[in-house]
Protein backbone atom coordinates (compact mmCIF):
# COMPACT_ATOMS: atom_id res chain seq x y z
CA UNK A 1 0.00 0.00 0.00
CA UNK A 2 1.54 3.29 -1.05
CA UNK A 3 0.68 6.05 1.40
CA UNK A 4 -0.62 9.16 -0.33
CA UNK A 5 -0.25 12.70 0.88
CA UNK A 6 -3.80 13.62 -0.10
CA UNK A 7 -7.13 11.78 0.08
CA UNK A 8 -8.49 10.16 -3.07
CA UNK A 9 -11.55 12.35 -2.88
CA UNK A 10 -12.29 15.44 -0.90
CA UNK A 11 -15.51 17.41 -1.26
CA UNK A 12 -15.87 20.46 0.96
CA UNK A 13 -18.90 22.49 1.88
CA UNK A 14 -20.97 21.61 -1.18
CA UNK A 15 -24.08 23.75 -1.61
CA UNK A 16 -26.68 23.25 -4.30
CA UNK A 17 -30.19 24.60 -4.62
CA UNK A 18 -32.78 24.09 -7.35
CA UNK A 19 -34.67 27.35 -7.24
CA UNK A 20 -35.74 27.73 -3.62
CA UNK A 21 -35.22 24.08 -2.84
CA UNK A 22 -31.87 23.85 -1.03
CA UNK A 23 -30.83 20.27 -1.61
CA UNK A 24 -27.20 20.32 -0.44
CA UNK A 25 -26.32 22.61 2.43
CA UNK A 26 -22.65 22.21 3.16
CA UNK A 27 -22.04 18.54 2.48
CA UNK A 28 -18.51 17.27 3.20
CA UNK A 29 -17.06 13.96 2.09
CA UNK A 30 -13.52 12.66 2.33
CA UNK A 31 -12.53 9.25 1.03
CA UNK A 32 -9.08 7.69 1.33
CA UNK A 33 -7.61 5.20 -1.13
CA UNK A 34 -8.82 1.73 -0.23
CA UNK A 35 -11.90 3.01 1.53
CA UNK A 36 -15.40 1.80 0.67
CA UNK A 37 -18.05 4.32 1.65
CA UNK A 38 -21.84 4.08 1.49
CA UNK A 39 -23.96 7.18 1.11
CA UNK A 40 -27.46 6.54 2.39
CA UNK A 41 -30.51 8.75 2.65
CA UNK A 42 -34.19 8.98 1.84
CA UNK A 43 -35.49 9.35 -1.68
CA UNK A 44 -34.95 12.89 -2.80
CA UNK A 45 -32.45 13.69 -0.06
CA UNK A 46 -29.87 14.73 -2.66
CA UNK A 47 -27.61 11.68 -3.00
CA UNK A 48 -27.54 11.79 -6.78
CA UNK A 49 -27.13 15.54 -6.73
CA UNK A 50 -24.06 15.14 -4.51
CA UNK A 51 -22.45 12.62 -6.85
CA UNK A 52 -23.20 14.75 -9.92
CA UNK A 53 -21.59 17.71 -8.20
CA UNK A 54 -18.47 15.69 -7.40
CA UNK A 55 -18.33 14.21 -10.89
CA UNK A 56 -18.70 17.69 -12.36
CA UNK A 57 -21.84 17.10 -14.43
CA UNK A 58 -23.79 19.62 -12.34
CA UNK A 59 -22.57 23.10 -11.36
CA UNK A 60 -22.70 23.80 -7.63
CA UNK A 61 -23.51 27.05 -5.87
CA UNK A 62 -20.59 26.80 -3.48
CA UNK A 63 -17.94 24.30 -2.45
CA UNK A 64 -14.79 22.60 -3.59
CA UNK A 65 -13.88 19.18 -4.92
CA UNK A 66 -10.40 17.67 -5.19
CA UNK A 67 -9.63 14.28 -6.70
CA UNK A 68 -6.44 12.29 -6.13
CA UNK A 69 -6.71 10.16 -9.26
CA UNK A 70 -8.73 9.11 -12.27
CA UNK A 71 -12.46 9.22 -11.73
CA UNK A 72 -15.07 6.65 -12.74
CA UNK A 73 -18.66 7.83 -12.38
CA UNK A 74 -21.67 5.59 -12.86
CA UNK A 75 -24.78 7.80 -13.06
CA UNK A 76 -28.11 6.60 -11.66
CA UNK A 77 -29.87 6.85 -15.03
CA UNK A 78 -27.76 5.03 -17.63
CA UNK A 79 -26.17 7.47 -20.07
CA UNK A 80 -25.92 5.47 -23.30
CA UNK A 81 -26.40 5.98 -27.01
CA UNK A 82 -29.42 3.97 -28.09
CA UNK A 83 -28.20 3.73 -31.69
CA UNK A 84 -24.90 2.07 -30.78
CA UNK A 85 -24.33 -1.54 -29.81
CA UNK A 86 -22.65 -2.70 -26.60
CA UNK A 87 -19.38 -3.34 -28.45
CA UNK A 88 -19.50 0.06 -30.08
CA UNK A 89 -19.94 1.67 -26.66
CA UNK A 90 -16.86 -0.17 -25.43
CA UNK A 91 -14.85 0.94 -28.46
CA UNK A 92 -16.01 4.53 -28.09
CA UNK A 93 -14.93 4.67 -24.46
CA UNK A 94 -11.70 2.81 -25.16
CA UNK A 95 -10.96 5.63 -27.63
CA UNK A 96 -11.93 8.24 -25.01
CA UNK A 97 -9.54 6.76 -22.44
CA UNK A 98 -6.90 5.95 -25.08
CA UNK A 99 -6.79 2.32 -23.94
CA UNK A 100 -4.40 0.03 -25.74
CA UNK A 101 -6.64 -3.02 -25.42
CA UNK A 102 -10.14 -4.10 -24.41
CA UNK A 103 -9.01 -6.67 -21.82
CA UNK A 104 -10.70 -4.96 -18.90
CA UNK A 105 -13.86 -4.43 -20.94
CA UNK A 106 -14.02 -8.14 -21.80
CA UNK A 107 -13.49 -9.06 -18.14
CA UNK A 108 -16.30 -6.79 -17.00
CA UNK A 109 -18.70 -7.99 -19.68
CA UNK A 110 -17.99 -11.60 -18.73
CA UNK A 111 -18.26 -10.95 -15.02
CA UNK A 112 -21.56 -9.11 -15.28
CA UNK A 113 -22.78 -11.72 -17.77
CA UNK A 114 -23.98 -9.75 -20.77
CA UNK A 115 -21.66 -11.19 -23.36
CA UNK A 116 -24.52 -12.33 -25.58
CA UNK A 117 -25.76 -8.76 -26.05
CA UNK A 118 -22.50 -7.42 -27.45
CA UNK A 119 -24.00 -6.70 -30.86
CA UNK A 120 -27.35 -5.47 -29.59
CA UNK A 121 -28.11 -1.74 -29.83
CA UNK A 122 -28.38 -0.12 -26.40
CA UNK A 123 -31.90 1.03 -27.27
CA UNK A 124 -33.00 -2.61 -27.46
CA UNK A 125 -31.47 -3.75 -24.16
CA UNK A 126 -33.49 -4.51 -21.03
CA UNK A 127 -33.18 -2.17 -18.05
CA UNK A 128 -30.86 -4.48 -16.14
CA UNK A 129 -28.54 -4.95 -19.12
CA UNK A 130 -28.47 -1.22 -19.79
CA UNK A 131 -27.34 -0.79 -16.20
CA UNK A 132 -24.61 -3.41 -16.65
CA UNK A 133 -23.28 -1.47 -19.62
CA UNK A 134 -23.61 1.80 -17.72
CA UNK A 135 -21.48 0.35 -14.91
CA UNK A 136 -18.97 -1.20 -17.32
CA UNK A 137 -18.36 2.18 -18.97
CA UNK A 138 -17.55 3.69 -15.57
CA UNK A 139 -15.00 0.98 -14.77
CA UNK A 140 -13.43 0.49 -18.20
CA UNK A 141 -10.26 2.47 -17.48
CA UNK A 142 -9.74 0.98 -14.01
CA UNK A 143 -10.13 4.35 -12.22
CA UNK A 144 -8.77 5.14 -8.75
CA UNK A 145 -11.89 6.90 -7.47
CA UNK A 146 -15.33 5.42 -8.05
CA UNK A 147 -18.71 7.08 -7.67
CA UNK A 148 -21.50 4.53 -8.10
CA UNK A 149 -25.08 5.79 -7.94
CA UNK A 150 -27.36 2.84 -7.09
CA UNK A 151 -25.23 0.67 -9.36
CA UNK A 152 -27.19 -2.58 -9.07
CA UNK A 153 -30.66 -1.36 -9.98
CA UNK A 154 -32.42 -3.99 -12.04
CA UNK A 155 -29.77 -6.66 -11.40
CA UNK A 156 -30.93 -10.18 -10.71
CA UNK A 157 -29.64 -11.89 -7.57
CA UNK A 158 -26.82 -13.67 -9.40
CA UNK A 159 -25.55 -10.43 -10.97
CA UNK A 160 -25.97 -8.63 -7.68
CA UNK A 161 -23.61 -11.10 -6.00
CA UNK A 162 -21.14 -10.80 -8.87
CA UNK A 163 -21.30 -7.05 -8.49
CA UNK A 164 -20.11 -7.39 -4.92
CA UNK A 165 -17.32 -9.73 -5.99
CA UNK A 166 -16.26 -6.98 -8.35
CA UNK A 167 -16.42 -4.28 -5.68
CA UNK A 168 -14.45 -6.47 -3.24
CA UNK A 169 -11.73 -6.86 -5.84
CA UNK A 170 -11.59 -3.08 -6.40
CA UNK A 171 -11.55 -2.55 -2.66
CA UNK A 172 -8.62 -4.95 -2.29
CA UNK A 173 -6.79 -3.08 -5.03
CA UNK A 174 -6.94 0.13 -3.01
CA UNK A 175 -9.55 2.01 -4.98
CA UNK A 176 -11.60 4.69 -3.26
CA UNK A 177 -15.24 3.75 -3.71
CA UNK A 178 -18.45 5.62 -2.95
CA UNK A 179 -21.68 3.68 -3.38
CA UNK A 180 -25.15 5.15 -3.07
CA UNK A 181 -27.40 2.53 -1.60
CA UNK A 182 -30.47 2.17 0.52
CA UNK A 183 -30.25 -1.46 1.41
CA UNK A 184 -29.72 -1.63 5.13
CA UNK A 185 -28.58 -5.25 5.27
CA UNK A 186 -25.45 -4.38 3.31
CA UNK A 187 -24.07 -2.24 6.12
CA UNK A 188 -21.29 -4.59 7.12
CA UNK A 189 -19.74 -4.50 3.66
CA UNK A 190 -18.69 -0.85 4.06
CA UNK A 191 -15.86 0.83 5.92
CA UNK A 192 -18.03 3.86 6.48
CA UNK A 193 -21.67 4.79 6.19
CA UNK A 194 -22.59 8.41 5.64
CA UNK A 195 -26.17 9.60 6.13
CA UNK A 196 -27.35 12.41 3.94
CA UNK A 197 -29.83 14.36 6.05
CA UNK A 198 -30.88 17.97 5.58
CA UNK A 199 -28.26 18.48 2.90
CA UNK A 200 -25.33 17.37 5.04
CA UNK A 201 -23.44 14.12 5.46
CA UNK A 202 -23.09 12.57 8.88
CA UNK A 203 -20.74 9.60 9.29
CA UNK A 204 -22.12 6.52 11.02
CA UNK A 205 -18.94 4.60 11.79
CA UNK A 206 -19.37 0.88 11.51
CA UNK A 207 -18.89 -1.08 14.70
CA UNK A 208 -15.68 -2.98 15.16
CA UNK A 209 -13.98 -2.02 11.88
CA UNK A 210 -10.91 0.17 12.05
CA UNK A 211 -12.32 3.65 12.32
CA UNK A 212 -11.79 5.26 8.97
CA UNK A 213 -11.19 8.83 8.12
CA UNK A 214 -14.05 10.94 9.37
CA UNK A 215 -15.19 13.80 7.20
CA UNK A 216 -14.14 17.08 8.73
CA UNK B 1 -6.05 15.39 -16.95
CA UNK B 2 -3.33 12.78 -16.45
CA UNK B 3 -3.50 9.53 -18.31
CA UNK B 4 -4.06 6.31 -16.39
CA UNK B 5 -1.34 3.65 -16.34
CA UNK B 6 -3.47 1.43 -18.53
CA UNK B 7 -3.10 3.97 -21.32
CA UNK B 8 0.50 2.93 -21.87
CA UNK B 9 1.02 1.73 -25.40
CA UNK B 10 -0.74 2.62 -28.58
CA UNK B 11 -4.44 3.38 -28.29
CA UNK B 12 -6.49 0.61 -29.90
CA UNK B 13 -9.03 3.03 -31.36
CA UNK B 14 -8.15 6.46 -32.70
CA UNK B 15 -10.50 9.16 -31.43
CA UNK B 16 -11.27 10.82 -34.73
CA UNK B 17 -12.07 7.75 -36.84
CA UNK B 18 -14.09 6.24 -33.99
CA UNK B 19 -16.14 9.37 -33.44
CA UNK B 20 -16.69 9.81 -37.19
CA UNK B 21 -17.82 6.21 -37.70
CA UNK B 22 -20.29 6.28 -34.82
CA UNK B 23 -21.58 9.78 -35.56
CA UNK B 24 -22.43 8.78 -39.11
CA UNK B 25 -24.09 5.68 -37.75
CA UNK B 26 -26.22 7.48 -35.18
CA UNK B 27 -27.38 9.99 -37.79
CA UNK B 28 -28.15 7.46 -40.48
CA UNK B 29 -30.15 5.08 -38.31
CA UNK B 30 -33.22 7.28 -38.47
CA UNK B 31 -35.95 5.07 -39.98
CA UNK B 32 -38.53 7.80 -40.26
CA UNK B 33 -36.12 9.97 -42.22
CA UNK B 34 -35.35 7.08 -44.57
CA UNK B 35 -39.06 6.57 -45.13
CA UNK B 36 -39.54 10.27 -45.80
CA UNK B 37 -36.72 10.21 -48.34
CA UNK B 38 -38.09 7.16 -50.13
CA UNK B 39 -41.74 8.11 -50.25
CA UNK B 40 -42.25 11.72 -49.32
CA UNK B 41 -39.67 13.31 -51.60
CA UNK B 42 -40.97 11.90 -54.94
CA UNK B 43 -44.59 12.38 -53.85
CA UNK B 44 -43.92 15.95 -52.77
CA UNK B 45 -42.34 16.78 -56.14
CA UNK B 46 -45.37 15.32 -57.91
CA UNK B 47 -47.86 17.13 -55.72
CA UNK B 48 -46.13 20.47 -55.96
CA UNK B 49 -45.74 20.36 -59.75
CA UNK B 50 -49.38 19.48 -60.19
CA UNK B 51 -50.33 22.44 -58.03
CA UNK B 52 -48.00 24.72 -60.00
CA UNK B 53 -49.50 23.73 -63.37
CA UNK B 54 -48.10 25.30 -66.54
CA UNK B 55 -48.25 28.89 -65.40
CA UNK B 56 -45.35 31.21 -66.17
CA UNK B 57 -43.91 33.05 -63.19
CA UNK B 58 -41.72 36.12 -62.70
CA UNK B 59 -38.61 35.41 -60.66
CA UNK B 60 -36.22 38.17 -59.73
CA UNK B 61 -32.50 37.39 -60.02
CA UNK B 62 -30.68 39.72 -57.68
CA UNK B 63 -27.23 39.21 -59.16
CA UNK B 64 -28.22 40.64 -62.51
CA UNK B 65 -31.23 42.65 -61.41
CA UNK B 66 -33.29 41.10 -64.19
CA UNK B 67 -36.68 39.51 -63.72
CA UNK B 68 -36.92 36.10 -65.38
CA UNK B 69 -40.04 34.75 -67.01
CA UNK B 70 -39.82 31.09 -66.00
CA UNK B 71 -41.90 27.92 -66.08
CA UNK B 72 -43.67 27.80 -62.70
CA UNK B 73 -43.22 24.03 -62.52
CA UNK B 74 -39.44 24.32 -62.56
CA UNK B 75 -39.17 26.95 -59.85
CA UNK B 76 -41.65 24.96 -57.82
CA UNK B 77 -39.63 21.75 -58.19
CA UNK B 78 -36.57 23.54 -56.84
CA UNK B 79 -38.63 24.94 -53.96
CA UNK B 80 -40.13 21.52 -53.26
CA UNK B 81 -36.70 19.91 -53.18
CA UNK B 82 -35.29 22.54 -50.85
CA UNK B 83 -38.34 22.30 -48.71
CA UNK B 84 -37.96 18.51 -48.25
CA UNK B 85 -34.29 19.00 -47.47
CA UNK B 86 -34.91 21.54 -44.75
CA UNK B 87 -37.24 19.15 -42.99
CA UNK B 88 -35.34 15.91 -43.45
CA UNK B 89 -31.81 17.19 -42.81
CA UNK B 90 -32.94 19.38 -39.94
CA UNK B 91 -34.85 16.51 -38.39
CA UNK B 92 -32.08 13.92 -38.82
CA UNK B 93 -29.39 16.07 -37.26
CA UNK B 94 -31.61 17.53 -34.54
CA UNK B 95 -32.79 14.11 -33.45
CA UNK B 96 -29.32 12.55 -33.43
CA UNK B 97 -27.60 15.46 -31.70
CA UNK B 98 -30.27 15.86 -29.05
CA UNK B 99 -30.39 12.17 -28.21
CA UNK B 100 -26.62 11.89 -28.02
CA UNK B 101 -25.95 15.07 -26.05
CA UNK B 102 -25.69 13.47 -22.60
CA UNK B 103 -23.73 10.62 -24.06
CA UNK B 104 -21.31 12.98 -25.77
CA UNK B 105 -20.86 14.77 -22.50
CA UNK B 106 -20.03 11.49 -20.83
CA UNK B 107 -17.46 10.84 -23.57
CA UNK B 108 -15.92 14.28 -23.09
CA UNK B 109 -15.70 13.64 -19.34
CA UNK B 110 -14.04 10.32 -20.05
CA UNK B 111 -11.25 12.12 -21.87
CA UNK B 112 -12.51 12.40 -25.44
CA UNK B 113 -10.96 15.53 -26.92
CA UNK B 114 -13.80 17.92 -27.50
CA UNK B 115 -12.37 19.42 -30.67
CA UNK B 116 -12.00 15.91 -32.09
CA UNK B 117 -15.55 15.01 -31.16
CA UNK B 118 -16.87 18.24 -32.65
CA UNK B 119 -14.82 17.90 -35.83
CA UNK B 120 -16.02 14.34 -36.34
CA UNK B 121 -19.61 15.33 -35.68
CA UNK B 122 -19.42 18.14 -38.23
CA UNK B 123 -17.90 15.88 -40.85
CA UNK B 124 -20.57 13.27 -40.16
CA UNK B 125 -23.30 15.90 -40.54
CA UNK B 126 -21.74 16.96 -43.83
CA UNK B 127 -21.58 13.40 -45.12
CA UNK B 128 -25.11 12.49 -44.11
CA UNK B 129 -26.79 15.72 -45.23
CA UNK B 130 -24.99 15.94 -48.56
CA UNK B 131 -26.06 12.35 -49.27
CA UNK B 132 -29.62 13.49 -48.59
CA UNK B 133 -29.12 16.43 -50.97
CA UNK B 134 -27.66 14.18 -53.66
CA UNK B 135 -30.61 11.83 -53.41
CA UNK B 136 -33.10 14.69 -53.54
CA UNK B 137 -31.39 16.18 -56.60
CA UNK B 138 -31.39 12.78 -58.33
CA UNK B 139 -35.09 12.31 -57.59
CA UNK B 140 -35.72 15.66 -59.26
CA UNK B 141 -34.57 14.15 -62.56
CA UNK B 142 -37.75 12.05 -62.66
CA UNK B 143 -39.70 15.24 -63.32
CA UNK B 144 -37.26 17.57 -65.01
CA UNK B 145 -33.96 17.31 -66.90
CA UNK B 146 -32.39 20.77 -66.60
CA UNK B 147 -29.12 19.86 -68.38
CA UNK B 148 -25.77 19.20 -66.75
CA UNK B 149 -24.86 22.71 -65.54
CA UNK B 150 -28.45 23.33 -64.56
CA UNK B 151 -28.63 20.15 -62.53
CA UNK B 152 -25.20 20.81 -61.05
CA UNK B 153 -26.27 24.20 -59.72
CA UNK B 154 -29.47 22.70 -58.35
CA UNK B 155 -27.39 20.07 -56.57
CA UNK B 156 -24.99 22.65 -55.13
CA UNK B 157 -27.90 24.84 -54.04
CA UNK B 158 -29.45 21.78 -52.39
CA UNK B 159 -26.17 21.05 -50.63
CA UNK B 160 -25.91 24.57 -49.23
CA UNK B 161 -29.51 24.25 -48.08
CA UNK B 162 -29.08 20.84 -46.51
CA UNK B 163 -25.95 22.02 -44.66
CA UNK B 164 -27.79 25.09 -43.42
CA UNK B 165 -30.64 23.09 -41.98
CA UNK B 166 -28.31 20.35 -40.76
CA UNK B 167 -26.44 23.06 -38.86
CA UNK B 168 -29.73 24.50 -37.60
CA UNK B 169 -30.62 20.99 -36.43
CA UNK B 170 -27.33 20.90 -34.54
CA UNK B 171 -28.03 24.27 -32.94
CA UNK B 172 -31.55 23.34 -31.90
CA UNK B 173 -30.35 19.91 -30.79
CA UNK B 174 -28.02 21.41 -28.19
CA UNK B 175 -30.38 24.24 -27.26
CA UNK B 176 -33.96 23.00 -27.18
CA UNK B 177 -35.26 20.93 -24.26
CA UNK B 178 -37.99 18.84 -25.89
CA UNK B 179 -38.57 17.12 -29.21
CA UNK B 180 -41.74 18.89 -30.25
CA UNK B 181 -40.30 22.37 -29.92
CA UNK B 182 -37.38 21.41 -32.13
CA UNK B 183 -39.47 19.65 -34.79
CA UNK B 184 -41.94 22.50 -34.88
CA UNK B 185 -39.23 25.12 -35.30
CA UNK B 186 -37.52 23.16 -38.06
CA UNK B 187 -40.70 22.40 -40.00
CA UNK B 188 -42.25 25.85 -39.70
CA UNK B 189 -38.92 27.55 -40.30
CA UNK B 190 -38.18 25.45 -43.35
CA UNK B 191 -41.63 25.84 -44.86
CA UNK B 192 -41.75 29.58 -44.36
CA UNK B 193 -38.22 30.08 -45.57
CA UNK B 194 -38.54 28.08 -48.79
CA UNK B 195 -42.07 29.02 -49.79
CA UNK B 196 -41.47 32.72 -49.37
CA UNK B 197 -38.86 32.48 -52.12
CA UNK B 198 -41.36 31.06 -54.60
CA UNK B 199 -43.51 33.57 -56.53
CA UNK B 200 -46.16 30.86 -56.98
CA UNK B 201 -47.19 30.62 -53.36
CA UNK B 202 -46.25 34.10 -52.38
CA UNK B 203 -46.97 37.39 -54.13
CA UNK B 204 -44.30 38.96 -51.90
CA UNK B 205 -41.56 36.82 -53.45
CA UNK B 206 -38.97 38.94 -55.23
CA UNK B 207 -39.18 41.51 -52.42
CA UNK B 208 -35.82 42.62 -50.96
CA UNK B 209 -36.72 41.44 -47.43
CA UNK B 210 -36.32 37.86 -48.64
CA UNK B 211 -32.59 38.37 -48.83
CA UNK B 212 -32.46 37.89 -45.08
CA UNK B 213 -33.74 34.32 -45.17
CA UNK B 214 -31.39 31.30 -45.26
CA UNK B 215 -32.77 29.84 -48.49
CA UNK B 216 -32.35 33.09 -50.42
CA UNK B 217 -28.77 32.43 -51.58
CA UNK B 218 -29.21 28.77 -52.59
CA UNK B 219 -32.51 29.52 -54.33
CA UNK B 220 -31.01 32.37 -56.35
CA UNK B 221 -28.01 30.22 -57.21
CA UNK B 222 -30.04 27.21 -58.31
CA UNK B 223 -32.60 29.20 -60.31
CA UNK B 224 -29.91 31.33 -61.94
CA UNK B 225 -27.93 28.26 -62.96
CA UNK B 226 -30.78 26.08 -64.14
CA UNK B 227 -33.15 28.64 -65.67
CA UNK B 228 -30.95 31.58 -66.73
CA UNK B 229 -27.55 30.01 -67.44
CA UNK B 230 -25.89 32.33 -64.93
CA UNK B 231 -23.76 30.71 -62.28
CA UNK B 232 -23.62 33.13 -59.34
CA UNK B 233 -21.10 31.70 -56.88
CA UNK B 234 -21.54 34.59 -54.47
CA UNK B 235 -25.10 33.43 -53.80
CA UNK B 236 -23.95 29.92 -53.06
CA UNK B 237 -21.52 31.56 -50.65
CA UNK B 238 -24.37 33.34 -48.87
CA UNK B 239 -26.03 29.97 -48.31
CA UNK B 240 -22.80 28.47 -46.95
CA UNK B 241 -22.38 31.47 -44.64
CA UNK B 242 -25.75 30.69 -43.05
CA UNK B 243 -24.67 27.08 -42.56
CA UNK B 244 -21.38 28.18 -41.01
CA UNK B 245 -23.16 30.67 -38.76
CA UNK B 246 -25.63 28.12 -37.39
CA UNK B 247 -22.87 25.55 -36.96
CA UNK B 248 -20.63 27.98 -35.10
CA UNK B 249 -23.30 29.03 -32.62
CA UNK B 250 -24.31 25.38 -32.21
CA UNK B 251 -20.75 24.33 -31.45
CA UNK B 252 -20.27 27.08 -28.89
CA UNK B 253 -23.42 25.93 -27.09
CA UNK B 254 -22.26 22.31 -27.44
CA UNK B 255 -18.98 23.23 -25.78
CA UNK B 256 -20.75 24.84 -22.83
CA UNK B 257 -23.15 21.96 -22.44
CA UNK B 258 -20.41 19.33 -22.38
CA UNK B 259 -17.72 20.95 -20.24
CA UNK B 260 -16.92 19.88 -16.69
CA UNK B 261 -18.49 21.88 -13.88
CA UNK B 262 -16.41 20.44 -11.07
CA UNK B 263 -15.51 23.19 -8.60
CA UNK B 264 -11.78 22.85 -8.08
CA UNK B 265 -9.34 25.17 -6.44
N1 LIG C 1 -32.50 19.24 -12.27
C1 LIG C 1 -33.29 19.42 -11.20
N2 LIG C 1 -34.16 20.44 -11.15
C2 LIG C 1 -34.94 20.63 -10.06
N3 LIG C 1 -34.94 19.84 -9.00
C3 LIG C 1 -34.10 18.79 -8.98
C4 LIG C 1 -33.24 18.51 -10.08
N4 LIG C 1 -32.52 17.40 -9.81
C5 LIG C 1 -32.92 17.02 -8.57
N5 LIG C 1 -33.86 17.82 -8.08
C6 LIG C 1 -34.51 17.71 -6.75
O1 LIG C 1 -33.49 17.61 -5.79
C7 LIG C 1 -33.85 16.66 -4.79
C8 LIG C 1 -32.75 15.63 -4.68
O2 LIG C 1 -32.72 14.83 -5.85
P1 LIG C 1 -31.72 13.60 -5.98
O3 LIG C 1 -30.34 14.07 -5.72
O4 LIG C 1 -31.97 12.96 -7.29
O5 LIG C 1 -32.22 12.66 -4.79
P2 LIG C 1 -31.79 11.18 -4.42
O6 LIG C 1 -31.25 11.27 -3.03
O7 LIG C 1 -33.04 10.36 -4.44
O8 LIG C 1 -30.78 10.71 -5.40
C9 LIG C 1 -35.19 16.10 -5.19
O9 LIG C 1 -36.17 16.76 -4.46
C10 LIG C 1 -35.31 16.44 -6.65
O10 LIG C 1 -36.64 16.64 -6.99
MG1 LIG D 1 -30.79 9.27 -6.81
Amino acid sequence: MTPRPQPALSARDIHKAFGRHRVLRGADLTVEPGQLVAVVGENGSGKSTLLKAIAGTLPVDRGEVALGGELGYCPQDPVLNSNLTVDQHLQYFAAAHRLSDLKRADELVDLLGFDKYRSTAAGDLSGGTRQKLNLTLALLHDPDVLLLDEPYQGFDWETYLRFWTLVEDLHRRDKAIVVITHLVFEQERFDLLADLVDGRLTPRSSQEKEVSHVPA
Amino acid sequence: MSLPDTAAGRPLYGQFPTALRFSVREQSRNRLAALLLGLFVPAWYLLMTSIAGDKGLDFKLYATGETLRVDGRHVTLITAGMNSLTMISGFVVFDAVRKALNFDRRLAFAGFRETTLIGAKLLAITIVTTSIALYTALALLIYWRPGFTGWGTVLLGFMAMTLTYGALGLLLGVLVKNDLEGFFLIIMGGLTDTFLQNPLGNPAANKPALQYFPSFGPMQFSVGGSLADTVMWRYLGIGCAWAAGFALVGLVVFHFRTRSRRPTR
